[in-house]
């Protein structure tokens, strides 16, 4: 066998090296790439041919030459894997651009449910107090005349009766009132501490632009030894701040009620003039929101706690009117006519 | 109740502007509901002398006329008929904004130029009505202002009273409360008489019959009066607190009444048979004739104000039209009585007669009032109509009453407000308002206690809270500290109940439904619109005494009446696609019982689409099985265990082949289904609806906890399609309830994922296409023996349910 020259050998690898670097270069996709890998590299590719000529180089001479071999060897496959990651990469991108949406479409959506508003606003007062300690009550929408007058220091023939028009089932029981007979029902099976709040349904008979004849309030109520005035002011004053924003202002006006002594009604800073005087506030620049008082001693004597050991506070607000303040409703009816339209913007 | 600004001045002297007296009313207490200036911004109404009259050329109704307001003559038109060449008239300029923001503009009326307009009493707000303009007395100075001119400048305050307080129905009253305010004394009217030599008990007496309903009773004759039209003053003040003038004598008893609070009643003295007053009550069925021509059917609770033969007034309410004041009457009785507030009551209640003297009465009135009132209207009445008052009042007040006398104690004010005022200051703010405070024994005042003397015009202040409502009020709420209560915890979650119905009401929202509130109230022909039975327990309704309508007069005893008439009405506003529900009460009598049952029930409703329209979801219509998968979910979530679903609810108003009743065991929970056609056409509603109707108090019973979670496989599932040919009549719970007795111990779950009827299947018959999923908690299944498993379970199922593989 001849014994061939080493520099021609290597020569020649240089040659075959340049040649699979170019062809890889040239190769447009995974496929050509492929061809030409196995075309040079390959079983039967020309560096198998070019390693079989190791044997005709002299003993000492083939070190040299396998060790320039695998050096030419790793820079094409190196330079393979490189091309091969490339055209990947351009073939993800050239898919990826013929798949183009329009992602200004609508989306893909089902109907979202709604609570009433007055749901809303009647869980959000719930859950404002029960942060404060209170425990959740209710009651019969249908009561006795001894829960919703009686109780509550309104016998009959008693003129305060006179503020509230009352549906009569029959002579001893009515459609409620107010929410205020939940605090007899509560005093009757508790004993203090009580800290209550308890939202319901009440009827009155009057209905027009303004009034309901079914409508909506909250009762709070909150008895122990050394309950002031003041903590009913602090009490309510933290909740309208969390309920209308801080700031909010405030103010506690004498009024009347059979169950309460002293009797507050509280105002807020009309919330639409801010005090300016518009005609939701009718220009005074406040808005009632809260009937409040000290509870009455005869309510104490008619549940059975002693007026000189505890005393306590209630308040009650009707919760369409906040609602209306809340959410900016200016007709009651639309929280009665349950129009879709109206209940799905909650 | 309304009281001027100027009336107020004649009986307490202060400082406050308008706008500050209302704000101090209403934080005492005394609500301001509204405030009217009488007279702010009519400078520019100024008085004027009529230099001509003469008849407008273009119409017979008009008037043209010179007006000399001073410094020029100007020409008016005017439409009224009342004023005469060389009247005075209030003319209001070009640029005057009358009450009611009404601008006078310079115009053209009829072709004639007319520079202002000629005023009457309503236009500028002195009266409430008014006929004619107003004409001003002779010699006002030309161009003045006709307010200033007249005195009239004034301020009208509304009061909204709550009822404790009667003794703010007059000016007198609420001046009492300005006077605190203001740290000055009241004056009360101090009113002088000149009586006739003889005595008027020669010639009249009262006797009272029942003094429990009459406690006192006084009465004054006066003779010779001449009953005419009221002086202008009176006149005006009875307009400027919404009263209108009837003649002298009752004007006087009516500016008594507001001046005083207390009512007062002239009598006819010569229409008086007999000539003597008896205070009794009516006779059982009697019947009367009051002022307003309405004849009254008495009963023995009724208190009247008789004569020697029979009644002549209605006590405390309305006097009888038999003893009217006549326009050639007189001589006159004059009544000042108190009556008991209940009697009072419960008389004008049940005749439905609320008059200024009823409504003072009712809440109490001020028996120590009586003879100040009964002189004050004397005295009236002889400066405005003449006369003369027979001397002596006559006085039947057989048993007289004591003030009572309350103690308040710093201690307990402090508890109460939670402010240490002192009892000094308590003392000061409580003599402030006409409470006589005594003094102190020795014991007491190391106690600190006072004793305070009510006076009879504070009829509300019965118990030492009432006094510490007072010292709060006037001492100013402002002035009290927020402060945050101390006070022990206690547990106190809401109850089951109202958890349960929360997390529903959730459940709800999140499947996409809208939550409505109807009124709890309906009209009792909805039954028969859904076609209920006549012995169906929905028809025994709570009913309401005194509806307000039809509509509203029976309690519902279910909640889908209202929620479909709510889908009809959001129907007929075209919103087409509906998802509602209601979560309420209803009211199912007791027998026995006064009160009602009130269980929660959820009601919804299905109607239009599934999805919302769009591009990108299907247009498919609701049906049964969207109703169905709601509460499918809901029973899953509150785990409520072993659904059952009866085919045909057995409702009137639903489908008999789409609906169903359904049972957690033998727990009936509710009903579901397509709601019937001809419930629909009484509803006046064309498209399909779906409805159902859930009892809470039942899931509430049902509803299970969460019993420990179920070990994960962490080996692969294999899955078999089978699909089987079945007879209509099999139905898939039959299905499930097979797979759940013969399945082996690696089936994990059946799926029904198709179900086929029509081409290459027989009439009759249907085609379930079933997916079942095995997998073991312990090992990878092999193919062949799922193979064996499902070919097994397949073989079961077919000889069960008589199916056919397809």
């Amino acid at each position: 066998m001849n014994e061939k020259n080493i520099d021609a050998l290597l020569s020649s690898l240089e040659q075959l090296a340049a040649a699979t670097l170019a062809a890889l270069a040239a190769a447009k996709n995974q496929h050509e790439l492929q061809l030409a890998f196995a075309a040079f590299l390959g079983k039967g590719g020309d560096f198998t041919a070019l390693v079989k000529l190791t044997g005709t180089l002299p003993v000492d001479e083939r070190p040299r030459f396998g060790a320039a071999i695998n050096v030419a060897k790793t820079r094409c496959e190196e330079f393979r894997a490189q091309r091969q990651s490339e055209l990947n990469t351009a073939e993800i991108s050239h898919k990826l651009a013929s798949e183009r949406i329009d992602v200004t479409l609508p989306g893909r959506r089902g109907f979202i449910g709604s609570k009433h508003p007055i749901t809303l606003v009647s869980e959000e007062i719930c859950e404002i107090f029960t942060s404060l300690g209170f425990g959740i009550a209710e009651g019969p929408e249908i009561e006795k005349d001894f829960y919703n007058f009686e109780a509550l220091n309104m016998p009959k023939d008693h003129p305060a009766r006179d503020m509230q028009d009352t549906f009569y089932i029959s002579d001893e029981v009515v459609l409620r009132t107010h929410t205020s007979p939940v605090q007899i029902r509560t005093m009757l099976k508790e004993k203090p501490p009580v800290r209550i709040i308890a939202p319901g349904t009440v009827y009155r008979r009057d209905s027009d632009i303004t009034h309901s004849p079914m409508f909506h309030q909250i009762e709070g109520f909150l008895v122990d030894q050394h309950v002031t005035f003041g903590d009913l002011k602090g009490i309510l004053h933290s909740f309208i701040a969390q309920f209308f924003g801080k700031g909010v202002n405030v103010r506690f006006r004498p009024s009347f009620f059979p169950f309460t002594e002293p009797s507050a009604e509280v105002d807020i800073a009309c919330v639409i003039c801010g005090g300016k005087g518009c005609r939701v506030c009718k220009n005074s620049g406040w808005l009632e929101i809260l009937g409040s008082g000290m509870i009455d001693p005869e309510v104490f004597k008619s549940v059975n706690y002693d007026p000189e050991v505890y005393s306590g506070f209630a308040f009650g607000m009707g919760l369409e009117r906040v609602a209306m303040l809340k959410y900016g409703v200016s007709d009651l009816r639309l929280f009665f006519e349950n129009d879709q339209r109206f209940l799905r913007q909650f | 109740m309304i009281v001027t600004y100027n009336w107020l001045k004649e009986f307490v002297d202060f400082n406050f502007t308008v706008e500050e007296l209302s704000h101090r009313l209403t934080m005492a207490g005394l609500e301001v509901d509204f405030l009217e200036k009488i007279g702010e911004g009519l400078d520019s109404v100024v008085v004027g002398h009529l230099l001509a009259v003469d008849p407008h050329p273009e119409a017979d109704r008009l008037t043209l006329c010179k007006v000399d307001v001073g410094s020029e003559v100007l020409q008016i038109v005017c439409g009224a008929s009342n004023h005469r060449l060389g009247d005075f008239v209030a003319v209001a300029q070009i640029g005057t904004v009358l009450p009611g923001d009404f601008k006078i503009k310079k115009s053209k009326i009829r072709g004639v130029e007319s520079q202002g307009m000629l005023c009457s009493e309503k236009e500028l707000g002195l009266a409430l009505e008014s006929e004619g303009i107003l004409i001003l007395p002779a010699g006002l100075s030309l161009g003045t202002s006709v307010f200033a001119a007249l005195g009239l400048k004034d301020a009208r305050f509304e009061l909204g009273l709550t009822p404790n307080r009667p003794d703010c129905l007059s000016v007198v009253g609420v001046a009492r409360e300005v006077a605190a305010m203001a740290g000055q004394s009241l004056r009360l009217p101090t009113p002088v008489l000149s009586e006739s030599a003889t005595a008027s008990t020669t010639m009249t007496s009262v006797t009272i019959e029942n003094a429990e309903f009459c406690p006192r009773y006084a009465a004054r004759l006066i003779r010779g009066v001449k009953i005419g039209p009221s002086p202008q003053w009176l006149v005006r003040r009875l307009e400027s607190v919404g009263q209108r003038s009837i003649n002298n004598v009752v004007d006087v008893t009516n500016y008594v009444l507001m001046e005083l609070g207390h009512p007062l009643h002239a009598f006819d003295f010569t229409l008086l048979r007999g000539g003597r007053i008896i205070v009794r009550p009516a006779a059982e069925g009697e019947s009367f004739t009051t002022l307003d021509s309405q004849v009254r059917s008495l009963k023995s609770s009724d208190l009247m104000i008789c004569d020697a033969v029979g009644p002549v007034a209605l006590a405390g309410i309305m006097g009888g039209e038999n003893s009217e004041i006549q326009p050639q009457t007189t001589d006159i009785l004059l009544e000042s009585a108190y009556f008991n507030p209940s009697a009072i009551r419960r008389t004008s209640k049940r005749l439905g007669m609320h008059t200024e003297a009823s409504h003072r009465f009712e809440r109490g009135a001020d028996i120590d009032m009586v003879p100040l009132a009964l002189d004050r209207a004397a005295a009236l009445i002889v400066e405005v109509a003449g006369g003369a008052v027979l001397a002596g009042m006559i006085d039947a007040y057989p048993q007289p009453i004591e003030q009572r006398c309350i103690t308040i104690s710093d201690r307990r004010t402090r508890q109460i407000l939670g402010i240490d005022l002192g009892l000094e200051r308590i003392e000061q703010i409580l003599t402030s308002i006409g409470l006589t405070v005594l003094p102190p024994a020795i014991e007491m005042e190391h106690n600190g206690i006072l004793q305070v003397l009510i006076p009879t015009f504070r009829p509300d202040l019965e118990r030492e809270i009432d006094l510490i409502e007072e010292v709060a009020r006037l001492n100013g709420y402002d002035a009290i500290p927020e402060t945050m209560p101390v006070s022990r915890l206690v547990n106190q979650r809401p109850s089951k109940r109202y958890q349960l119905a929360e997390k529903v009401r959730d459940l709800m929202v999140a499947n996409g439904s809208a939550e409505t509130i109807n009124y709890a109230f309906i009209n009792p022909n909805v039954w028969d619109k859904l076609g209920l039975a006549a012995d169906d327990y929905r028809r025994n309704t709570v009913q309401v005494n005194n509806p307000l309508t039809e509509d509203q007069s029976v309690m519902r005893t279910s909640l889908l009446p209202s929620l479909i008439e709510t889908a009809a009405r959001n129907l007929s506003y075209r919103s087409r696609d509906l998802r509602l529900f209601e979560l309420r009460p209803v009211f199912i009598p007791r027998p026995g019982e006064d009160l009602p049952d009130e269980p929660l029930r959820l009601a919804l409703l299905l109607c239009g689409r599934r999805d919302p329209d769009g591009w990108a979801q299907g247009a498919e219509q609701v049906d049964f099985f969207d109703l169905k998968g709601i509460f499918e979910e809901i029973a899953e979530v509150l785990r409520v265990p072993q659904l059952r679903w009866q085919m045909d609810a057995g409702e009137p108003y639903l489908h008999p082949g789409k609906s169903a009743v359904v049972y957690s065991r033998k727990q009936r929970l509710g009903v579901l289904g397509e709601v019937h056609p001809q419930t629909l056409a009484a509803f006046a509603i064309e498209s399909p609806l779906y409805v159902a109707e859930f009892d809470l108090e039942a899931l509430l019973k049902v509803a299970g906890h969460f019993s420990g979670i179920k070990p994960l496989s962490r080996f692969p599932d294999l899955t078999r399609d089978s699909a089987l040919l079945v007879a209509e009549e099999v139905s898939a719970a039959r299905l499930f309830e097979l797979f759940d007795k013969v399945k082996s111990k690696d089936a994990e779950e059946l799926i029904l994922f198709d179900l086929y009827r029509g081409k290459g299947i027989e009439p009759g018959q249907k085609s379930l296409a079933i997916r079942v999923r095995y997998r073991s908690p312990e090992r990878t299944l092999t193919d062949e023996e799922v193979n064996k498993a499902h070919g097994k379970l397949v073989e079961m199922l077919c000889k069960e349910l008589d199916a056919k593989i397809r």
